[in-house]
């Protein structure tokens, strides 16, 4: 069974049809990548997985549970983390108040997350733990947010383009890091723009366009695809 | 002033100065708190404060002594706490996704019944709380003589302050609560339950003022409405300080604390100004307030986009202009049936209903909350009011001048105003509103004071060639503003049918994205409010014609509310939905102040169950159900709509 199903999922902003019929699953211990360009709908499949922007039909299903129309906080006590595309960091915490604040489900997890077993996986935040997040590089932010969703304790990782703006080194310091987060037990759904950078990480792959969803398979058999980068990935 | 310089009379000052900062601290830290968090301006906060004097009044009343006066200090905040977890937890919660006008109104309308219910239970008169024996005295400090109770107050309210800084910096469920401050979304998706924060944030706030409340009342009096006068100064406080900052709130209280005690001694007959005074300083020079942060700009899905569509009226004026005669001919032939009183009230409607669309020309049409519309509906009454008292102006020469008057009171005014949005706009003007009102309330050599102007003589106006028009009778009058306030609603009409009315409704929708079109917003909304000003001007001055006496009560922000309420009642995004407000204002406080003191509640009321059920407003309402009703009947559907799909 997978860990998280989506089944013909169609949400709105407003009156405007954003996502049509968006179907996919991810299975556990999968890293899992969603691409596609700006504007592709790969955010609002994210706010529709966490309840930020509820579907208005189909169903979303996590661990065999009905989790569409669920508010947010109750999504994330199930097991679902987030890391929005544009990080927010709270900007008047300090680094280890950011992360106090996200302590959860330390009780149904085996080896739950503590501060300092994320500050070992990003020491850099350790470093500047009493700076304040407004106070943080655009990387940093990067490792703080997705720091941060870890002490939630998720067993399914969502992470919004990563890698956006972000200097090549860091980049590839990321890939090292969700490669350590899945042998952590966390399963991983990643939305990018980036190919490369998914062929580093990720298993399978989901190409979305105009907010459908147009290829499914592996990553390996993606890379070969000219058709299929050419119509709907800026490669 | 060589007393400055003596020891004793420093400390009796600065003790007395502290004394007010930290009643002031207590009240506000609880008010920017809920801002921070539930991004909700609570009116009613002064109503809670209220409260808070009440239960300390009732306890101490049945439990006599020391004792009672302690056990009243405990159980003051509780039992605020628990009707302000009710008033969010059933009323408030309804309206969060709503815009931030109808958070005010509600909880504006809280403000009303609770003063009207503390006057039902306890009696309208002054109440005096007793202190403790211990209490009761005064010791000498530095050779100036300070009353025990101000001792306690000033050490009591540090401490209240150490322990707030301490549950928000140290505690987890401090930094959860600053966390949601800062990025409430963000808060849920990792897992804080918004519902129940926003309770328990509530409901502390109410404890705050509850025990700022229940310190005060032995200090003070307690009295129904006393809330209303505390509120204001703790909006200037938090303004001031930055709006959901707490170091503002306090850094706000000692400055208005200082400012008030230095003004009493050195400037006693404009002390109450010089508080709106600081506060138009610093907001001109830091828009967002000592230590506050610009707020984010709402998302356009946050908003509750189903009230547009109200504004599409099912029913045509403009493809079908006749339809416009019948209910001006109504209002000609009325004084052929109706009596004196109905004519008089028709021409207190007209006053108002003037007053409330230029203001929405504001609100509804450009998306800007004023305040402090009262001011200029007072630079209008008082120009004409002392043109005709004090010189031999003509009528229609003072009416002139009265716009004149008010144009220049709002470009300067709206010169700063425009510069914020939001709540600090509303606050801004609400500022200006309060300064003006000091000037008419205490500048007694020009304006008459708290006094006013009695007695204005209304002078014939001469026709060219065709004799003199008097308009001393009621039913002169009725025709007279009924023509002055037609001509001038039809030329408010035409404003906002107008491309540059297009436009203020664009930059209502969204300022950013109109300003990407090279739209000079500022310009826009600044002469939005100029227009908007000069007309609420010239219903200030039709008002001290129909009158004949004004006094500074019409320019009280209180009376800047009325606007505001016609414009909710009879719906926001319609050009008619003011002036129906009005009417319905009007009429229901004619007819309910007959049968009952308590207005004010049965308005609370009603506006109270209006932002629960009808938030478009009676027009509102109207259009949707008869859109929802014509559009099924074929014929009549293709009669109304035929020309208005071509035009």
């Amino acid at each position: 069974m997978a860990l998280l199903e989506l089944a013909s999922v169609n949400t709105f902003y407003g009156r405007s049809h954003i996502l049509f019929d968006v179907s996919l699953s991810v299975g556990k211990g999968e890293v899992v990548s969603l691409l596609g360009r700006n504007g592709a709908g790969k955010s609002t499949t994210f706010r529709s997985i966490i309840g930020l922007t509820p579907p208005q039909t189909g169903e979303v299903i996590f661990k065999g549970e009905r989790i569409s129309g669920m508010r947010a906080f109750r999504i994330c006590r199930k097991g679902v983390g987030f890391v929005p595309e544009d990080r927010r960091c709270f900007p008047d915490l300090t680094v280890r108040e950011n992360l106090e604040v996200a302590v959860r489900r330390e009780k149904q997890t085996s080896s739950p997350w503590t501060v300092e077993k994320v500050y070992s996986l990003f020491p850099r935040l350790q470093e500047r733990e009493k700076n304040l997040g407004s106070q943080l590089s655009g990387g940093e932010q990067q490792m703080l947010t997705i720091a941060r969703t870890l002490m939630t304790n998720p067993d399914l990782l969502l992470l919004d383009e990563p890698s956006e703006g972000l200097a090549p080194m860091i980049v590839a310091l990321l890939a090292d890091m969700i490669i350590r987060i899945r042998a952590e037990g966390v399963t991983v759904l990643l939305a990018e723009q980036n190919l490369h950078f998914c062929a580093k990480v990720a298993d399978r792959g989901y190409v979305i366009d105009k907010g459908s969803v147009k290829y499914e398979g592996k990553i390996s058999d993606l890379l070969g695809n000219e058709e299929i980068k050419e119509k709907y990935l800026a490669v | 002033m060589t007393g400055f310089l003596d020891i004793s009379f420093l400390t009796v000052q600065v003790l007395s100065a502290l004394r007010l900062a930290a009643f002031l601290f207590l009240i506000s830290s609880g008010l920017t708190l809920i801002f921070g968090v539930l991004n909700i301006l609570n009116f009613a906060h002064g109503a809670l404060y209220m409260l808070g004097a009440y239960f300390m009044f009732w306890v101490t009343s049945q439990v006599t002594g020391p004792g009672g006066f302690f056990l009243a200090m405990a159980m003051a905040p509780l039992g605020v706490a628990l009707i302000g977890m009710i008033l969010e937890m059933g009323l408030l919660r309804r309206i969060y996704i709503q815009e931030e006008i109808y958070q005010l109104l509600l909880t504006y309308a809280l403000v009303l019944i609770i003063d009207d219910l503390a006057k039902i239970v306890f009696g309208a008169e002054y109440k005096s709380i007793p202190k403790p024996a211990f209490l009761e005295g005064a010791i000498t400090l530095f050779g100036g003589t300070v009353p025990t109770y101000t001792i306690l107050v000033v050490v009591i309210a540090p401490t209240v302050a150490a322990l707030l800084w301490y549950l928000l910096y140290r505690t987890k469920t401090g930094k959860v609560i600053r966390a949601t401050s800062s990025d409430r979304e963000m808060a849920d998706a990792l897992g804080i339950n918004m519902k129940a924060l926003f309770t328990l944030v509530f409901a502390f706030g109410a404890v705050l003022a509850g025990f700022g409340g229940a310190l005060a009342g032995p200090a003070r009096t307690v009295f129904p409405g006393v809330g209303t006068e505390v509120i204001i100064e703790c909006f200037v406080v938090v303004v001031i300080g930055g709006l959901g900052n707490l170091w503002g709130a306090l850094v706000g209280s000692l400055l208005i604390g200082a400012l008030e005690t230095v003004g009493i001694i050195v400037f006693p007959e404009f002390e109450m100004g010089l508080i709106y005074l600081l506060m138009v300083a610093v907001l001109v020079v830091r828009p967002w307030g000592l230590f506050g942060k610009p707020l984010k700009i709402k998302a356009l899905s946050e908003k509750n986009l189903s009230f547009e569509s109200q504004e599409i009226s099912p029913v045509h004026f403009s493809s079908r202009p006749w339809l416009w005669v019948i209910p001006v001919v109504l209002l000609l032939i009325f004084p052929a049936f109706a009596g004196r009183f109905y004519q008089y009230l028709l021409t207190q409607i007209f006053v108002a209903a003037l007053m409330a669309v230029a203001f929405n020309l504001l609100l509804g049409t450009t998306g800007l909350l004023s305040f402090g519309q009262a001011a200029f509906f007072g630079v209008g009454a008082y120009t004409v009011g002392l043109l005709l008292t004090k010189t031999g102006t003509g009528t229609m020469p003072a009416l002139g001048l009265s716009l004149f008057t008010s144009a220049v009171a709002a470009s300067v005014i709206g010169f700063f105003c425009v510069r914020l949005t939001g709540v600090h706009f509303a606050m801004l003007t609400l500022a200006f509103g309060q300064l003006i009102f000091a000037i008419a309330f205490k500048w007694y050599g020009f304006t008459g004071g708290d006094n006013g102007i009695q007695g204005i003589p209304v002078r014939e106006i001469p026709l060219a060639g065709l004799g003199l028009l008097d308009i001393g009778s009621t039913k002169s009058m009725y025709y007279f503003v009924l023509v002055v306030a037609g001509l001038a609603v039809a030329f408010l009409r035409r404003v906002r049918s107008s491309p540059f009315g297009a436009t203020l409704k664009a930059i209502r929708e969204n300022g950013q994205r109109a300003s990407y079109l090279g739209i000079n917003v500022t310009l826009y909304q600044w002469t939005a409010f100029v227009i908007a000003g000069t007309f609420t001007g010239l219903a200030g001055g039709l008002f001290a014609l129909m009158e004949r006496s004004i006094s500074p009560e019409i320019i009280h922000w209180t009376k800047s509310a009325d606007p505001v309420l016609m414009t909710i009642i009879g719906g926001i995004y319609t050009f008619v939905g003011p002036a129906v407000g009005a009417v319905v204002l009007i009429v229901l406080n004619s007819y309910i102040v007959a049968w009952t003191e308590y207005w004010a509640l049965v308005l609370g009321m009603v506006l109270l169950l209006l932002v629960l059920l009808l938030p478009g407003g009676v027009i509102g309402f109207v259009n949707e159900k008869a859109r929802d009703y014509l559009t099924r009947s074929g014929w009549i559907r293709r009669w109304l709509f035929s020309k208005s799909a071509t035009s």
